[in-house]
């Protein structure tokens, strides 16, 4: 989908429509009572020697995806295809042979060092390890071989027979990137390779990073929730939000001009200075939606400080609304739904109904909100609600770019 | 601000300093794994209590290897008692019956070196078959999930909803009366336990990145089962070993004491059982010096299997 001028060339990896839906498990006998929609539909390109940065907050898919991508799981929909003789090929339909082909061809590094290393093997029993699998080399060959991996990434034979708990963090995620290259792959899939380290130490693995794609012309796939990491990594961006792209295209022109209001408040929320893990953003209100039971229209409605009427406004909306103010949601009794975008709330009392009517009318909701509302009828204890039926707002391209959001770009960038 | 800054560099010190303790340049993958078992030992010999459980079933050990140098073996058979119809009831320190004899004429000395050979063999048949047993079906529960899973562990619920000591009493009393019936009836009895344990761990180890790392380099399932999952699994396994060697003689005592065993056999439990008529009369011996060997050998297993505990676990290992 991301087509860029200076790739003539074909992709490497092409994910078209991928999807990778979990099952919800309940009760005694597990029944099936919903599905976690990490990954929703998403297409790109991967092309050879250039980085896409795939970023997005905390559970918004970016593992789930990268994972697929990876061939670790197959996607519930949709197809991951691999350039084989300049022929795409679904990695899902391939034969036992061709998929040890693609398997040498797609690498990972984990996003934690120390997870990802047996702590029973060796640095040399590690490294080594893809190359026993494939009987590439062995014996004195194999050393030899393990010791010139290591002095890649800047580690050496003083560091072969020593466990990965003896190692600093950067250390050992130099040790998954030797693991990584140890079969000359053509694509290296990074799952927030340095978000575990200090900020000193990533910049050295980032430079790592890039020097070896270009000695090797590796294709990466650099899944962060930081931007400001791949701002000099990627050449292309994924921006996703619940399980979808927001935002894809070229890394400068999306930092010069965001197109999608999510991509804008990732930019501007500021890290702040004792940041955790994954602290929030600051330019950014409210929480993540369930990723089971994803907003209407557009998935970034609930949050956006642009929404307008036409964003996708739903039952669940209000449900949330009345969640967040005390009272209110004592005496709500039922919620029975037409559609997304219809439903009757019955209260225990009238003067609740009678108060939420008034309140669906009032300041306390945002504008664009009340403007999509239909219908506020009051029937004794019970309130029937309407909102305008949106359908789902879908990526579209404009000036060679893509964003999934229904306002203009400029005036995206206009507010402040 | 102050304290975390002074943490991270109290960390650098400490990494520092096993840095330089740990330098194994020019050493060989055998010499550092040979290091990391002597550290193992080093760990487990801290603790007065283990060493005192090591020497124990060290002593054991030496009793039941070197038994017929010790006591001259009984023809036909070294594990059935030597009687001597013409020295019953004799107290301790008789010549020639230095811990006395039985009302039945038999060696209580004789018994007691024996009988370390029949516990050392009931304790490793029982607990190295049921051992295999239970990683194998244990890890397969884990490995395999879904109906599979649900079947065994239905089975071993089963199993476990039955208290040990009776479920083993009622398996060798419906096989008859032998040596043999209680090794089977013991084994049938605890292998659910192992199964129980690895299941469980065999679930949290496959959860770790490294498992989904060498899939990603292409290695085959069975090698990311040996060489990942089943060496970070079997720790608890390990220690659950070591404890029921010392049970399975304890239960085994109690259903050689109840008669479950072949009579005449050199073995504490059926020993302790023919010198109890004695007690009353005052003839303690023929009973106490078995028993005080049953108590000592569970004993000494389980205070190596708590050190073991101590010494593998994972946050100190390695560290
Ligand atoms: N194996 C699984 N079974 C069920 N749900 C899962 C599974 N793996 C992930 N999920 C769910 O899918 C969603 C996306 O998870 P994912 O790990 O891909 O997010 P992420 O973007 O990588 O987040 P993070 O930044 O925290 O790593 C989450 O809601 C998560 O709970
Ligand atoms: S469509 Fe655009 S404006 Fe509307 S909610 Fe989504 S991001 Fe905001
Ligand atoms: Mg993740």
């Amino acid at each position: 989908m991301i087509s860029k001028k200076d790739n003539v060339g074909q992709p490497i990896l092409s994910i078209s429509d991928v999807a990778k839906h979990y099952p919800i498990r309940e009760g005694a006998l597990q029944r099936v009572v919903g599905h976690v929609r990490a990954v929703d539909g998403v297409s790109f390109d991967i092309f050879p020697g250039k980085t896409v940065g795939l970023v997005g907050e905390s559970g918004c898919g970016k593992s789930t995806l990268g994972k697929v991508v990876a061939g670790l799981t197959d996607p519930t929909s949709g197809s991951v295809r691999y350039n084989f003789n300049t022929q795409l090929v679904s990695i899902s339909s391939l034969e036992k042979n061709k998929f040890k082909n693609f398997r040498r061809n797609c690498q990972m590094v984990f996003q934690d060092s120390f997870a990802s290393l047996n702590p029973r093997h060796l640095v040399f029993d590690i490294v080594g390890r893809p190359l026993k699998v494939y009987k590439e080399v062995s014996g004195y060959d194999l050393v030899e071989k393990v010791v010139s991996l290591l002095n890649q990434v800047g580690l050496g034979r003083e560091h072969l027979y020593r466990y990965p708990h003896q190692f600093s963090g950067g250390q050992r995620q130099r040790i998954s990137i030797a693991r990584a290259l140890a079969l000359n792959p053509e694509i290296i899939i990074l799952d927030e390779p340095t978000s575990a380290l200090d900020v000193s130490v990533q910049a050295q693995i980032l430079n790592l990073l890039n020097e070896l794609q270009k000695a090797r012309n590796l294709a990466y796939l650099f899944v962060t929730h930081d931007l400001s990491v791949v701002r000099h990594m990627a050449d292309s961006l994924v921006v996703m939000y619940l399980g979808k792209i927001a935002e894809a295209g070229e890394t400068q022109a999306i930092f010069a001009k965001p197109y999608h209001p999510y991509t804008k408040a990732l930019m501007d929320a500021k890290p702040s200075f004792d940041e955790g893990q994954n602290s929030k953003a600051k330019g950014l209100e409210g929480v993540v939606p369930d990723p089971a039971r994803p907003p209407q229209g557009c998935r970034f409605h609930t949050r956006c400080s642009l929404a307008t009427d036409k964003c996708g406004w739903e039952v669940d909306d209000v449900v949330r609304w009345l969640e967040d103010t005390p009272g209110m949601f004592e005496s709500l009794t039922a919620v029975e739904r037409k559609s997304e975008f219809s439903a009757v709330l019955s209260f225990s009392d009238e003067s609740s109904a009678a108060n939420l009517k008034q309140e669906m009318r009032s300041e306390k909701l945002p504008a664009s909100m009340r403007k999509a509302l239909n219908k506020v009828n009051i029937n004794e204890k019970n309130v029937q609600i309407e909102f305008e039926p949106v359908e789902e707002i879908l990526l579209r391209e404009k000036d060679g770019r893509h964003a999934a959001c229904i306002i203009e770009p400029k005036k995206v960038n206009q507010e402040a | 601000m102050q304290t975390w800054i002074e943490e991270l560099l109290l960390e650098n010190k400490m990494n520092e300093r096993a840095f330089d303790n740990l330098h194994y340049d020019g050493d060989t993958a055998f010499r550092v794994r040979i290091r990391r078992f002597g550290a193992l030992l080093g760990r487990l010999c801290s603790n007065p209590t283990t060493v005192i459980g090591l020497i124990i079933i060290g002593l054991m050990m030496a009793m039941a290897i070197f038994a017929p140098w010790i006591t001259e073996a009984n023809v036909p058979d070294p594990y059935q008692m030597p009687r001597d119809w013409g020295a019953v009831r004799k107290p301790p320190g008789t010549p020639g019956f230095l811990l006395g004899t039985t009302n039945e004429g038999g060696d209580v000395f004789y018994g007691v070196v024996w009988g370390s050979r029949t516990s050392l063999q009931l304790s490793l048949y029982v607990v190295g078959s049921t051992m295999i047993i239970g990683t194998i079906i244990g890890s397969l529960a884990g490995l395999l999930g879904g109906w599979v899973d649900e079947f065994l562990m239905r089975l071993v619920d089963v199993f476990l909803s039955i208290p040990e000591l009776i479920f083993a009493l009622a398996i060798a009393a419906v096989l008859g009366p032998s040596f043999t019936n209680i090794i089977i009836a013991l084994s049938m009895v605890i292998w659910v336990k192992y199964a129980r344990i690895m299941r469980a761990q065999v679930l949290q180890v496959k959860q770790n990145e490294y498992v989904e790392a060498a899939k990603v380099i292409g290695d085959t399932k069975l090698n990311i089962y040996l060489k990942d999952i089943l060496p970070n699994a079997v720790t608890p396994v390990t220690v659950q070993a070591t404890l029921d060697m010392g049970n399975v003689v304890l239960i085994g005592a109690t259903l050689s004491f109840i008669g479950l065993s072949e009579a005449g056999i050199a073995e504490w439990g059926v020993l302790v059982s023919e010198g109890q008529a004695g007690i009353a009369s005052g003839r303690w011996w023929a009973s106490t010096f078995p028993g005080m060997m049953i108590f000592l050998w569970a004993l000494a297993f389980n205070l190596v299997g708590d050190g073991l505990r101590d010494a593998l676990d994972p946050r100190t290992e390695g560290r």
